[in-house]
């Protein structure tokens, strides 16, 4: 039989030593910034119940999922995302909690990923939900922090993007398909697949709608994508999405950053959950989106708790691979060894506690060969070496 | 200048298609031409930096973002999906997924599994699942027409482009899959943040194919 003993599972490696630092550092410096708004930090389990994660809106291809049986024999996951989990919490033991509720959490979310292109099956997530308000400000609190995020996150360029997925869904409610055809589109629309998505759009009709919804991808950039926009199609619920969406977009350039905010009206993604205002963060160095989340309004309410809600998640994992690449990360460095002779070993450990006491970084020499321990002093640039004889 | 913006080019006749392309749009192509051994080659009044590269490892970069852009035959993006932009239909390079069996035999008769060697296993099995019809899938590295021959297969999921290697080995087209021809896809965080030259780009070449 093979052994497996040696290495790690797929997708899956080891961090050692200055990633660890990165990664601490990071974890450290964005939740700050969540502390600093008034986020309280939960924690979920790493294991949750299939069900969960495979509810209508809700939905997980359950090929991407880590899966297990508890021991009645019900169907187990390691959890693929952080928010349902929190919509659960939320519906349950915080039904009476007063609202708003501001949850913060950095944990890992699981997911199998396509073999061989390098990609973590294991991704630490920051994240914060913002639960209870459907208000503007709820939004424009969480993309603040979104971009105040990112700021810290890159090390070069960033950009936030904004986008609404109600603009997408007025326009498709109005088209008369099923829902297969639905999702065809959407998988285009998201993919900006141009060409299949002209051919499947000519094959439903000319029409005003999918006139817009063959433009739809092409509606990302700045400020110029809400003219275009209110030039493609024009109704009461679409004008007001986009009049607000243009408000945001205004508001969010008086942030005071060093990176773009940008809109896309093409955002659509798959498991969705959104409602409103969904965003997007992207930084230099990075091939994936590092940043993404949204208003979900309608998903607390599923597990019987009818809620609105916003918030969004950072890859950690994919910001700390960049920062180790940029930026010169320094290990703390022992300051003196105790070296102890024969008898007086627990007068050195005494001694070394006196120094730690003082702000030293103090390893105890762990030989009696003082020449050995001088080598090893050197090797790793050690000053200082106290003996104790008595 | 800013940094150029990198291309990946699927080596063969898509990257001699697309260095056509290019130099019709009035580029200097000329390092792509000489290129001796080198892999990564330099366009520098398109600020392009070609890569070349076999036609999964194009999805690859893309999809990991070490290169902004790539072109690619679709049947490799129907093997290997990724997540990416699929912006042009470049037009060259068509041809068609299709399933082929001996000639003369109803592939669909009987109660048996199917057997269909291939050398592009996903598209095959997406396309059964489609019909609801469970098959046995044998990958297959080199020329697929033999496995029907030698009585491995009933079937093959392959690319055909004039039909005439089926011909030769008595074998027919029972059903077209889906047609095949050159995209550009494109990154997609590089759409974003590199949107304007991107888009130059693509403006480009698509008033240039239309």
């Amino acid at each position: 039989m093979k052994n497996y003993d040696l290495i790690t599972p797929e997708g899956t490696n080891d961090i050692l030593f200055k990633e660890c630092i990165v990664r601490r550092n990071l974890e450290k410096s964005v939740s700050e910034l969540f502390y600093m708004r008034g986020y309280n930090e939960i924690i979920t389990p790493a294991l949750e119940f299939f069900d969960l994660f495979n509810l209508n809106s809700r939905h997980f291809p359950q090929e991407d999922l880590y899966k297990m049986v508890d021991r009645k024999g019900r169907l187990l996951v390691l959890r693929p995302d952080s928010t349902m989990p929190i919509a659960r919490v939320t519906a349950t033991r915080l039904r009476e909690a007063s609202l708003p509720l501001r949850l913060c959490y950095n944990q890992y979310a699981y997911n199998i990923s396509p073999v061989m292109r390098g990609r973590s099956d294991q991704i630490e997530q920051a994240g914060i939900e913002l639960i209870g308000s459907s208000e503007k400000t709820a939004d424009l609190e969480v993309i603040e922090t979104a971009v105040s995020v990112l700021q810290e996150c890159s090390c070069g360029e960033f950009s936030l993007e904004i986008g609404d997925i109600g603009f997408f869904r007025e326009l498709m409610n109005q088209l008369d398909v099923d829902d297969a055809m639905k999702e065809t589109i959407r998988d285009l629309i998201e993919s900006k697949n141009y060409p299949s998505l002209n051919d499947v759009l000519d094959s439903i009709g000319d029409n005003n709608i999918t006139k817009a919804l063959k433009m739809l991808p092409r509606l990302f950039g700045t400020e110029e994508v809400f003219e275009k926009a209110s030039k493609l199609f024009s109704d009461e619920k679409t004008d007001r999405i986009l009049e607000n969406l243009k408000q945001l977009y205004k508001d969010l350039s008086r942030l005071d950053h060093n990176g773009r905010i940008t809109v896309d009206l093409g955002m659509v993604n798959r498991t969705d959950y959104y409602t409103g205002v969904i965003i997007k963060g992207y930084i230099e160095g990075s091939g994936d989106p590092v940043l993404a989340g949204g208003r979900y309004d309608k998903l607390i309410s599923e597990f019987g708790y009818d809620v609105p809600a916003t918030g969004f998640a950072v890859d950690i994992d994919a910001v700390a691979k960049i920062k180790i690449k940029k930026e010169n990360v320094r290990m703390r460095k022992t300051d003196t060894i105790v070296y102890a002779c024969e008898g007086c070993e627990m007068s050195a450990v005494l001694k070394a506690r006196e120094l730690r006491n003082r702000g030293k970084i103090v390893e105890m020499a762990v030989s009696y060969d003082l020449a050995e321990v001088r080598k090893y002093a050197q090797e790793f640039g050690i000053s200082e070496i106290v003996t104790v004889n008595e | 200048m800013s940094k150029p913006l990198r291309i990946a080019l699927t080596k063969g006749r898509l990257e001699k298609d697309t260095v056509g392309l290019l130099e019709s749009l009035g580029f200097d192509c000329t390092a792509v031409h000489e290129k001796g051994r080198k892999l990564i080659l330099s366009i520098p009044d398109a600020n392009l930096e070609v890569v070349l590269a076999k036609a999964a490892d194009v999805i690859t970069y893309v999809d990991r973002g070490v290169c902004d852009m790539g072109v690619v035959g679709k049947d490799t993006i129907m093997e290997m999906p990724g997540k990416f932009f699929e912006i042009v239909n470049l037009g060259f390079g068509r041809c068609k997924f299709a399933l082929a069996a001996k000639k003369g035999t109803d592939f669909y008769a009987g109660f048996g599994v199917k057997t269909i060697a291939t050398k592009y296993p996903c598209v095959a099995r997406t396309f059964f699942e489609a019909k609801g019809m469970d098959v046995e899938i044998v990958k297959i590295e080199g020329s697929v027409e033999l496995a029907p021959l030698l009585e491995l297969s009933d079937g093959i999921v392959d690319i055909v482009e004039t039909g005439t290697t089926l011909k030769e080995n008595g074998l027919e087209v029972i059903e077209d899959i889906a047609p095949v021809s050159a995209r550009l896809i494109v990154n997609t965080v590089s759409m974003k943040m590199r949107q304007h030259e991107i888009e130059d780009l693509i403006e480009k070449i698509e008033s240039r194919i239309s």
